[in-house]
């Protein structure tokens, strides 16, 4: 049993993914795990701690510090019929391996015909004072390429459902898991052995007022904005998109129908960020039902810096959601 | 120009076939109708790119043929391997049909990529063992062999995974990051380098700081050996070595083979960059001239007998060129279709 499965019956984030690929190593022998450190050490994070000594070296493998070489390896493994899960240890060193996902794993089934079931587990996200190559948020740069599928989970419960669903994908995924939801996020799960479909948005809160679209870590912090703008007298809806590809249009959608008003919060900088590209969603296809313009909270345009008080000014938090909620329900 | 005119050590060079394996005549004719084959579809290839017939670009591997020919005559069938862009020779070998290259060449829609890929790149590893890749900076097929390899090695197959790649492609980072991975969990993989002394324009000395690429393989402790490219038995004796190593589960093996590309980079690429002495010193090495002039003398044919196996290939690629012309062209009401899988 991991640490933090023990107290109080409720598990975390972090525990929850280790679950999954346990879970789904045990259920299927293809699934083999690559990546940095995650051998003996059980990984930066600890979350394949044990592994090691229950699958072995040949399901567990240690690489050398060479993101692109064994992200270039593990895709031909799943060609050839392995489900590798490949472990970047920062989000942010996924440039290394750039090519590879994007020239390789996302292309070689619409050019050849052949899946390359693989899943990029990519620890992602600032507000822990990481500095600029340990906080970053680069879901947007492969939702922008075809072939991908992006998930980025934000509870326990979504995290492993959505990774075991992405290990038995047959398309190169990429999951986003934040950083800083590792141990502050933890609740009771149930003990099947249960899967959440890719493409399937969720609704966190519901409400009549204004639509909330958001993904990651930023759904906990708009639903804080969200229950201190229930005390001011507004419900607002928080849709949690869990996949950014595929993704669920209708939830969002049908949302904004109900409340003719959106805000749209991403964790990533502002500029070219997915959330850009829900609000152009909306503007196109709602804007018969809209009563305010679609608003967008993000990361500002500069790296995320490291020192606490610049960190704080660059990412979006329950602060700058409540006020940018108001602007929206006051225009 | 401050390049060294002939990257070829004198001891290697040759301008005759050494025979140096008894070969039964079958296979002497199978390699000549491969490399003759490849001669005439790739000139056939070049006349329909200057004539506007193929769109796009061409890239041949005009010169190089020994070397595919040969490495892929010493693969087993159930080995895997990958191309650039100078081993059309080795697809031939491997049963892969000129009316279907000529056609891919054409953008029409004909299996596996149904016009979405150039003519210059095929993956197909149920048919012919040929790998899919990234084929798109330089040495990216270098990682992905060494993941075939793992494959391999991980199911206790004694099955080889051979990476074609020129000089141009061991300065990117994942060449290393490939044979590093390799060579670090001895996995079958043979690397085998055409160095064909310039990646593009770009002569070796400006390419390395190394005099050959096989001098790099004391960094990842595997065998790098050197040899003359443009003799088939050459190239086989020492791919066949090469091969077996790996296959005996001794880790990765280089081999680089110092040949030269009688074309451009791509047709579209006139060569001025070639002095003139390198250029006349490689014609006469011709790795086919060489072959005929074996197989007329030490191998017992007759001219009339590879007078009647060019008319064959001569044959075949005129019936690859009316075949892409007669087959459709892939419609764009499909081009969204097959982007995942389910």
């Amino acid at each position: 049993m991991a640490a933090g499965e023990t107290m109080g019956m409720t598990t975390t984030y972090l525990d929850a993914i280790s679950q999954a690929l346990r879970e789904e190593m045990r259920r299927d022998s293809r699934v083999i795990l690559l990546g940095e450190d995650i051998g003996v050490f059980g990984g930066a994070f600890k979350i394949t701690r044990g592994f090691l000594d229950e699958f072995g070296s040949d399901r567990v493998i240690d690489t050398p510090i060479s993101e692109s070489g064994f992200v270039g390896a593990a895709c031909a493994a799943a060609i050839e019929g392995f489900r590798p899960v490949v472990e970047f240890q920062f989000a942010d060193f996924v440039t290394c391996a750039f090519d590879q996902i994007v020239n390789f794993a996302a292309k070689a089934y619409y050019r050849w015909g052949t899946p390359v079931p693989v899943v990029f587990r990519c620890p992602s996200g600032g507000g822990f004072r990481g500095g600029p190559f340990h906080s970053q948020n680069p879901e947007a740069w492969f939702t922008h390429v075809p072939g991908l599928k992006v998930v980025q989970p934000s509870t326990p419960y979504d995290a492993k459902g959505l990774l075991k669903s992405a290990i038995r994908d047959n398309n190169p995924v990429m999951y986003f898991e934040h950083k800083h939801l590792y141990r502050r996020i933890r609740e009771q799960l149930p003990d099947d052995d249960y899967v959440i479909p890719l493409g399937c948005a969720d609704v966190k809160r519901e409400g009549r007022d204004l639509t909330i679209v958001t993904y990651g870590a930023m759904v906990h912090d708009s639903l804080a904005a969200a229950e201190r703008l229930a005390k001011d007298g507004a419900e607002c809806e928080v849709i949690d998109l869990r996949t950014l590809v595929p993704l669920d249009k209708k939830c969002f959608l049908d949302s904004v129908r109900k409340t003719s008003r959106a805000l749209v919060v991403y964790e990533a900088h502002l500029t070219g960020g997915f959330g850009g590209e829900v609000a152009a969603i909306i503007a196109q296809e709602a804007f018969d039902d809209l009563d305010a313009p679609v608003v967008r909270v993000a990361s500002m345009d500069v790296p995320i810096p490291f020192s606490p008080p610049l960190e704080d000014a660059v990412l979006p938090s329950a602060d700058k959601i409540y006020r940018a909620a108001v602007d929206v329900l006051e225009y | 120009m401050h390049t060294e005119p002939i990257y070829l050590d004198p001891a290697l060079d040759r301008t005759a076939i050494a025979p140096v394996e008894l070969v039964a005549r079958e296979d002497l004719l199978t390699w000549y109708r491969v490399m003759r084959l490849t001669r005439t579809f790739e000139q056939k290839l070049a006349a329909l790119y200057r004539q506007g017939g193929i769109l796009g670009a061409a890239y041949l591997g005009t010169g190089q043929e020994a070397i595919a020919t040969g490495v892929a005559s010493v693969m087993q069938p159930r080995d895997y391997f990958n191309s650039v862009s100078r081993e059309l020779a080795a697809w031939f070998y491997r049963g892969v049909e000129p009316k279907h290259v000529m056609a891919r060449w054409f953008g029409k829609d004909v299996p596996p990529s149904h016009g979405r890929d150039l003519g210059l790149f095929l993956a197909d590893l149920e048919r012919y063992g040929l790998a899919p890749y990234a084929n798109a900076p330089m040495g990216s097929w270098l990682p992905s062999g060494a993941g075939y390899a793992l494959a391999f090695k991980l199911r206790r197959e004694p099955r080889v995974y051979v990476a074609f790649t020129g000089e141009g492609a061991t300065s990117p980072g994942d060449f290393y990051e490939g044979i590093n991975f390799a060579a670090i969990h001895k996995l079958p993989l043979v690397i085998i380098v055409a160095n064909n002394g310039f990646a593009y324009s770009t002569p070796v000395s400006d390419e390395m700081p190394v005099k050959n690429v096989a001098d790099r393989a004391p960094a990842f402790n595997i065998p790098g050996e050197i040899a003359f490219g443009n003799d088939i038995f050459e190239v086989r004796r020492v791919a066949r070595r090469a091969i077996e190593h790996a296959r005996q589960g001794l880790g990765p093996y280089l081999v680089e083979f110092k040949t030269f590309r009688q074309r451009g980079h791509g047709e579209h690429d006139d060569m001025s960059y070639v002095p003139a002495g390198l250029r006349a010193f490689w014609e006469r090495r011709d790795p086919l001239r060489m072959y005929i002039d074996y197989l007329q003398h030490g191998g017992g044919m007759t001219s009339d007998q590879l007078s009647a196996i060019d008319a064959e290939c001569t044959a075949l690629v005129e019936e690859a060129v009316q075949y892409a012309e007669s087959v459709p062209y892939p419609s764009p009401e499909k081009v969204a279709w097959r982007l995942y899988a389910d």
